[in-house]
């Protein structure tokens, strides 16, 4: 058989599959809907997804759901995302983050102590950026004392997504500060229940509250749960952001562009569908975002058969985070005035949801999240052109 | 792109590099005449190369890195038709065309022509627009405007008047040539010749998508060895954080552009002409021509008052991007995107 037919047969199976099993209506259904009820919607469905074997397919062969070519994985995002199903925001940094770092720089033991929880549903958390490392992620300072056979941490963390619901948190801390800002960093797995652990949640812009601080005071982690070598933590961090960078995007590509009939949706809605200027600002939308698309893929496609460059996972993210803009924001002028009258919001959904406003407030976190794309900027620029760097040596010589 | 197509556009563009920016228009088109150009889409069994739209494109490409001047698109569009129709004496009209360094050319634009009569006894008249290098060809290509008709007709005649344009981009010789009831061949006639137009429409966007990448893509990397070069406050232009992030930005640009242009090129394999087909390449057509422009505009700026000098080559790049951006079909690719994408939906 062909692999062409192959995929085609798994099309089939996939799609067959979404339209017996995406709850129906959904979007209506977790529209205002209380944090308890959504949760619930959330666990049902990454059940219902990862008993199907959909939940998992970037996991490598041998773990449930795993072991999918390039071109199987693309079949089963490509569906999920014309069914329109609702997104495993709950579980995303487990399935992408954690799992993807644990695959690449986790000890056997760790991946066979962790990697089953999050199949069976545990929620994870991502604890690197903190409230004067940001940007300059290397700069934070978070301690990790080792005594013994423990690590000792103190300090605070900020803007970490689902926090306050989470199991267990990647966490980035110092272990030393006498190099290089990047070598002194060591990359642990914490236990949220930890004692000394107290999270607050941060309430956000969209009315939602999914990031908060996690401060730390004197909370112990067990030196078996020390990702790769102490000092190392700068590298294993990277393969947690590539994570984000590489395969989600291609997921969140194809969302956005099932997610172009939302503007043909508003335009009848509100009897603008022949409006000229919008119809222009449609197409300009519509080849923007299939843009995406297709730099998504080709970025799949290199670092599958290993031709990635420096600089290819900054192109892809950078051009997402615009089209999405760009397509909120044409939402929002359809939309007019009357968009402004609701203030709701709608869970699982994210950046897609057809209230204009709230998606448009939301396509920044991809702007900003991330790494920002300023610093996206930074990283083609300086990497991808080889334009010079920033000079390293700086005065303040003005004063406020 | 495949192994095969990679290495030839590694000596095309050896090729082009000695020939200057812009590329000459005698001199390029000899050049690629003698290269075998013009049988890249030409079928193996018509002593062809049997190379598909992305051989085409990655041409073009090459040719608009240095804003080539020969009239390369509407002679391979001239081929194509000649290859599609049932002529027979194509094999001959095609060896001249390919090898023979005869030029049959075509508008880049629109057309308004109406066609009568059969075979090879057809009668036209009309007015094309922004026809390549007319004074050159010995042949026009010319379609009807329902399309029922695609005919070949001799330059040559008293009833074609070819009348230069002069314009802002000097890397293109374009003409308007009037048909007083000229004579011409028919290549296609009634459904065949619909979707004919269909098909050569939409191989000119394609390569037009691709010419305008590859001038984008050559003025970028000019202006940041401009910027790197150049010393201002006792640093190289090119350290400026506000200038990098430009630069960044239109990279990104020309990044998305091109996966669009190669994607689709791949999705539409030997579906040239279909529906989806055409969709794809006003999307691509209408993206790449828009960041050539974007490019352009901002590289002028980029480039500081250099760049307004008619020595330095920034301004070329920028008139040929904006008159790409008009050339192609008629009306607006934004409108007809969108159009497309509703009557998908509704479907
Ligand atoms: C929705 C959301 C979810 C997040 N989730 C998590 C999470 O789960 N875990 C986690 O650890 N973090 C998370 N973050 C934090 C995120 O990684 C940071 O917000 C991001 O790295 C930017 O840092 P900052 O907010 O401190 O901005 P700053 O670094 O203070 O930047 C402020 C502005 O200055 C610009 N800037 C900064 N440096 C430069 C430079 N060198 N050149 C040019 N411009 C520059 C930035 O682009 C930005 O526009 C999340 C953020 C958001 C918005």
């Amino acid at each position: 058989m062909s692999s062409e037919n192959s995929t085609d047969l798994l099309r089939q199976e996939v799609r067959a599959w979404l339209q017996e099993n995406v709850p129906a209506g959904w979007r209506e259904a977790m529209t205002n809907v209380d944090q308890e009820l959504f949760f619930e919607a959330q666990r049902d469905w990454f059940k219902k997804l990862s008993a199907a074997g959909y939940a998992t397919p970037h996991w490598p062969e041998g773990w449930p759901g795993g072991g999918r070519s390039l071109a199987e994985q693309k079949v089963i995002y490509e569906e999920v995302a014309r069914a329109d199903a609702p997104r495993l925001i709950l579980y995303f940094v487990a399935l992408y983050h954690a799992a993807c770092t644990l695959m690449e720089c986790g000890s056997k033991e760790q991946q066979e102590k962790y990697l089953p929880g999050i199949l069976n549903g545990e929620i994870w958390c991502q604890g690197f950026s903190e409230p004067n490392a940001g940007s300059d992620l290397a700069s934070l300072k978070t301690k990790a004392e080792r005594r013994g056979d423990k690590y000792i941490i103190n300090g605070q963390k900020t803007w970490s997504t689902m926090a306050q619901y989470a199991d267990r948190c990647l966490l980035l801390c110092r272990t030393d500060n006498s190099g290089p800002p990047q070598a002194g960093l060591t990359y642990l797995l914490l236990d949220m229940k930890s004692p000394g652990v107290s999270v607050v949640p941060i309430h956000q812009i969209t009315g939602d509250d999914e990031f908060a601080e996690i401060f730390f005071d004197d909370v112990e982690v067990s030196v078996d749960d020390l990702v790769g070598e102490e000092g190392n933590g700068w590298a294993v961090a990277q393969a947690t952001l590539a994570s984000e960078r590489g395969l989600t995007l291609v997921e969140l590509s194809q969302r956005m562009r099932y997610s172009l009939s939302f503007l043909a949706e508003a335009m009848q809605a509100n009897g603008t569908s022949e409006d000229p200027v919008l119809r222009r600002e449609l197409g300009n939308v519509i080849a923007r975002v299939d843009g995406a698309c297709a730099l998504a893929d080709q970025y799949l496609l290199k670092r599958i058969s290993h031709q990635e460059q420096v600089g290819d996972a900054s192109l892809v993210k950078l051009y997402y985070a615009q089209a999405l803009r760009a397509y909120t924001t044409l939402g929002r002028k359809i939309a007019g005035l009357d968009g402004m009258f609701d203030p709701g919001f709608m869970r699982g959904a994210t950046q897609e949801t057809g209230n204009w406003p709230l998606d448009f407030m939301n396509s920044y976190n991809w702007s900003i999240a991330g790494g920002s794309n300023e610093i996206q900027r930074n990283i083609i620029s300086e990497r991808m052109l080889k334009m010079p760097r920033e000079p390293k040596s700086w005065k303040w010589e003005g004063g406020r | 792109m495949n192994e095969f197509l990679k290495e030839l556009q590694d000596s095309a563009r050896q090729v082009m590099e000695g020939a200057g920016t812009p590329a000459k228009e005698e001199s390029t088109w000899g050049q690629l005449v003698e290269l075998g150009w013009l049988l890249t889409a030409v079928p193996e069994e018509l002593d062809g190369l049997g190379l598909g739209a992305d051989a085409l494109c990655m041409l073009s490409g090459e040719l608009g890195r240095n804003l080539s001047e020969a009239p390369f698109l509407p002679a391979a569009l001239a081929i194509e038709a000649l290859v599609q129709s049932g002529l027979e004496n194509k094999a001959e009209l095609l060896a001249g065309l390919t090898m023979g360094g005869e030029l049959a050319t075509a508008s880049l634009a629109g057309s308004d022509v109406t066609a009568s009569g059969s075979g090879d006894s057809l009668t036209l008249n009309g007015k094309l627009v922004a026809v390549q290098s007319a004074d050159n060809a010995s042949q026009l290509l010319v379609w009807s405007n329902d399309s029922q008709c695609v005919a070949l007709v001799a330059a040559d005649q008293a009833a074609v008047e070819a009348v230069s344009r002069p314009g802002w981009d000097v890397t293109r010789r374009l003409f308007d040539v009037t048909l007083n009831g000229a004579a011409g061949v028919a290549l296609a006639q009634g459904a065949e010749a619909e979707a004919l137009v269909a098909r050569l429409l939409n191989l000119r966007d394609f390569a037009m998508a691709a010419d305008s990448l590859g001038g984008a893509n050559a003025l970028l990397e000019l202006t940041i060895v401009h910027l790197t070069d150049r010393v201002q406050f006792a640093r190289p232009l090119a350290s400026f954080q506000a200038l990098k992030h430009r630069c960044a930005d239109l990279k990104v640009e020309i990044a998305a552009a091109e996966a669009l242009l190669n994607d689709s090129l791949l999705k539409i394999e030997g579906q040239l002409g279909s529906d989806d087909a055409v969709f794809r390449g006003k999307k691509a057509k209408y993206l790449a021509s828009a960041t050539y422009s974007k490019v352009a505009e901002e590289c002028l700026q980029l480039s500081g008052g250099i760049g307004m000098a008619s020595e330095y080559p920034c301004h070329l790049y920028l008139k040929r991007s904006m008159l790409s951006e008009h050339l192609g079909s008629q009306g607006s690719y934004e409108a007809d995107i969108a159009e497309a994408f509703l009557r998908q939906l509704s479907i």
